[in-house]
């Protein structure tokens, strides 16, 4: 029977242990040279940069929906005004006595008060 | 002398010239990113950051509908259409689009202009409404492009024109309360500066947008009735008819408060289209702008100056001659033949100029109007009934007039016998009606205002109750019994007029216009006619003028109609009800 040794176990003894001192330690198996870690800090800053660029387009996207809101407000406010115009230049004074309403009356030949 | 290359020479030099290399680009990365650090962010910034102005809205002007606030001035967003030549490709569907959709809007020879191609913007039409322009962009004409400007609607059309004034092509008022409270309805546009991409979006990225809110201008409530206001104009409208007067001019205020009800002029313009307004004059509030020699209607001022004095009592007599001498001049009355001793009261109805010098001399020692009855009456009409000094109404172009202190060089007592009935001063309508307002009201001057409130939040917020700016200028008794010799004077000159049952006095005025050559001329006269109206006190003070170059007119046969058309409307609109 034969075994592979994955960890190693180092006696108290063999060394100057102190209190509080873990009296075992994990060495992975798996070596990794220069060049790997270089890949892998790349990888980990176009990640960072990916995550980065994400959200400065998810942001942008807002700025748009913003402003495509805004103009939506801006064209119903338009809107209100024109209606409110309409209102005011129906309503008003010289409108009112060009009606048909107010050409069928007239003037009362006296008023009188009804008193308290 | 031999040079031999060392072993290992070869790479050595790449690498020092590799090295070279390195170092000429790493002292040039220096230079560029932290020499030149500040100008490259600034150019960055300059190429990234655009400045946005936030335009502020300017306030709207409302009269008053009875207690309600309604809209006399607003605004609406309306489009100038431009080309750039340069890029326009399909000129016939362009020229083909726009005479269809807004033919009236275009300007003269515009199918020409898209050939300009020198140029880069023309502009081929303005004030196109706002679905004129949204049809227009819709077929996505390439060199075609359009801008928003905000222009002022006026609803109820040319009412109170000369009073609102109008605002120009670059957003400013002119004249009457466009003009005096420009800044206010201005308010303060608001700036964005942002990080933008190529369409000029503004994003928020970056750390440098700076965005500072807008103010828009303040929504002003007039005290401007529009009912009574339409009324006004109607009837000067239809006195121009009647009269021929080149000018014809009314106002209506509150006497208990200085409210303006009412002012206008006529002729007059249409504040939307100002440009086409023939004369400039037009744009003129003669109400607050004109100056004139009030003549007859400073009567009632006198009159109240010497009851006030004791120097006089309406039934107080004196001898009329139809002149009256002051120095080396003579002094006529307009009405002869009311001769021998007659009352005040009398010489009030028939506006008799000699029975009102007697008041200035009687104010004096009896027989001349010495310096201390010129102080007396300069302290009246100046300092008290405030003639010949702007009132401070908020409308612009308002003039002050000139009433002569005794210790000017101008003063004489010629001068002051004339102010006695209203000639060698200079006064406006609004200072005549202003003060006339004190003198019914028992004694307290309002200064005159046209402004009632604000509109907030769609909301009236009503100006406090005026304070007064002075009090006791006449006492009440003076008052009362003011207003008994108008109410007597109108009644016995105009009996028939007035509804029953109302206490409605005035007192006419026909003024003398000076002569460029010197003196007062002969072709030229304005009528004036100032009253109030009410049931136990006074309600309303009208003020009405009739004027024009080279006419005469008369108070009583071209004014006062204007007044009396006036106050019957009113007695009926303010529901006042008769007494008896």
């Amino acid at each position: 029977m034969s075994y592979q040794q994955t960890s190693y176990y180092t006696s108290r003894r063999r060394q100057n242990w102190s209190r509080n001192q873990n009296t075992t330690r994990f060495v992975s198996s798996v070596k990794l040279g220069p060049v790997a870690h270089t890949v892998l800090v790349a990888l980990m800053i176009t990640v960072l940069g990916l995550i980065y660029l994400t959200q400065a387009t998810r942001a942008t996207g807002y700025d748009y929906e913003a402003q495509r809101i805004q103009s939506q407000i801006s064209e119903l406010n338009d809107e209100k005004a024109d209606l409110e115009i309409e209102n005011a230049r129906l309503t008003a004074l010289e409108t009112i006595k060009d009606s048909s309403v107010a050409k069928e009356m007239t003037t009362p030949s006296s008023t009188e008060f009804a008193q308290p | 002398m031999k040079f031999e290359l060392q072993k290992g020479s070869r790479s050595r030099i790449l690498a020092i010239g590799l090295l070279a290399i390195a170092a000429i680009f790493v002292v040039r990365l220096f230079y560029l990113q932290v020499i030149q650090y500040s100008h490259y962010v600034a150019q960055a910034q300059a190429e990234q950051q655009k400045q946005f102005v936030i335009p502020a809205e300017r306030g709207m002007i409302y009269a008053k509908n009875g207690d309600e606030p309604v809209r006399l001035v607003m605004n609406q967003s309306v489009y100038t259409v431009y080309a750039d030549p340069q890029t326009v490709t399909d000129k016939d569907e362009i020229v083909e689009a726009l005479k269809e959709v807004a033919g009236g809007n275009l300007v003269e020879g515009f199918a020409d202009l898209l050939d300009a191609k020198e140029s880069r913007y023309k502009i081929l039409g303005t004030k196109l409404s706002r679905t004129q322009a949204e049809l227009l962009k819709e077929k996505g004409f390439s060199g075609i492009g359009f801008q928003e400007t905000s222009q002022r609607v006026y609803p109820e059309g040319t009412l109170a024109a000369q009073l609102l004034g109008y605002v120009d092509t670059e957003n400013e008022g002119k004249y009457g309360l466009e003009g005096y409270l420009n800044d206010e309805l201005s308010g303060v546009d608001g700036s964005l500066v942002a990080v933008t991409d190529v369409s000029e979006v503004p994003l928020t990225i970056g750390n440098k947008n700076v965005r500072i809110p807008e103010q828009d201008g303040k929504n002003v409530v007039l005290s401007i009735d529009r009912s009574v206001q339409s009324k006004v104009e109607q009837a000067l409208k239809d006195a121009q008819k009647r009269t021929g007067a080149k000018e014809v001019s009314a106002m209506v205020m509150d006497p208990n408060s200085g409210k303006v009800l009412a002012m206008a002029n006529y002729p007059t313009y249409d504040p939307e289209k100002y440009y086409e307004a023939k004369d400039v004059a037009l744009f003129n509030n003669n109400v607050v702008s004109g100056t004139y020699e009030p003549g007859s209607t400073i009567k009632t001022f006198t009159m109240a100056t010497g009851i006030e004095k004791n120097a006089v009592r309406p039934s107080d007599t004196f001898n009329n001659t139809d002149f009256i001498k002051i120095g080396d001049w003579t002094i006529s009355n307009a009405t002869r033949g009311i001769t021998g001793t007659i009352s005040f009261q009398t010489a009030l109805e028939w506006s008799l100029n000699t029975g009102f010098v007697t008041i200035g001399q009687r104010l004096g020692n009896g027989t001349s109007i010495t310096p201390a009855a010129r102080q007396t009456m300069y302290d009246y009409y100046y300092n008290k009934f405030r003639l010949g000094q702007a009132t401070g109404i908020e409308l612009a172009n308002e003039a002050s007039g000139l009433v002569i202190a005794p210790d000017d060089q101008r003063s004489s007592e010629i001068r002051y016998a004339n102010m006695t009935f209203g000639q060698g001063m200079e006064a406006t309508m609004i200072q005549v009606a202003s003060g006339f307002s004190a003198l019914v009201n028992g004694g307290t001057y309002y200064q005159p205002t046209v402004i009632d409130g604000y509109m907030e939040d769609g909301e009236f917020k009503q100006n406090e109750s005026p304070t007064p700016v002075a009090t006791g200028i006449v006492q009440k008794s003076t008052s009362d019994t003011l207003k008994s010799m108008m109410i007597k004077a109108r009644q016995s000159g105009f009996p028939g007029v007035d509804k029953s049952g109302y206490r409605i006095g005035g007192k006419t005025g026909t003024s003398q216009v000076s002569s460029p050559q010197g003196g007062y001329s002969d072709d030229e006269s304005i009528a004036s006619y100032v009253g109030f109206g009410g049931s136990d006190a006074p309600e309303y003070v009208i003020m009405v003028q009739v004027s024009g170059k080279d006419q005469i007119f008369q108070g009583a046969r071209d004014a006062l109609p204007i007044f009396t058309d006036i106050s019957n409307w009113m007695l009926e609109y303010l529901k006042i009800q008769p007494k008896g």
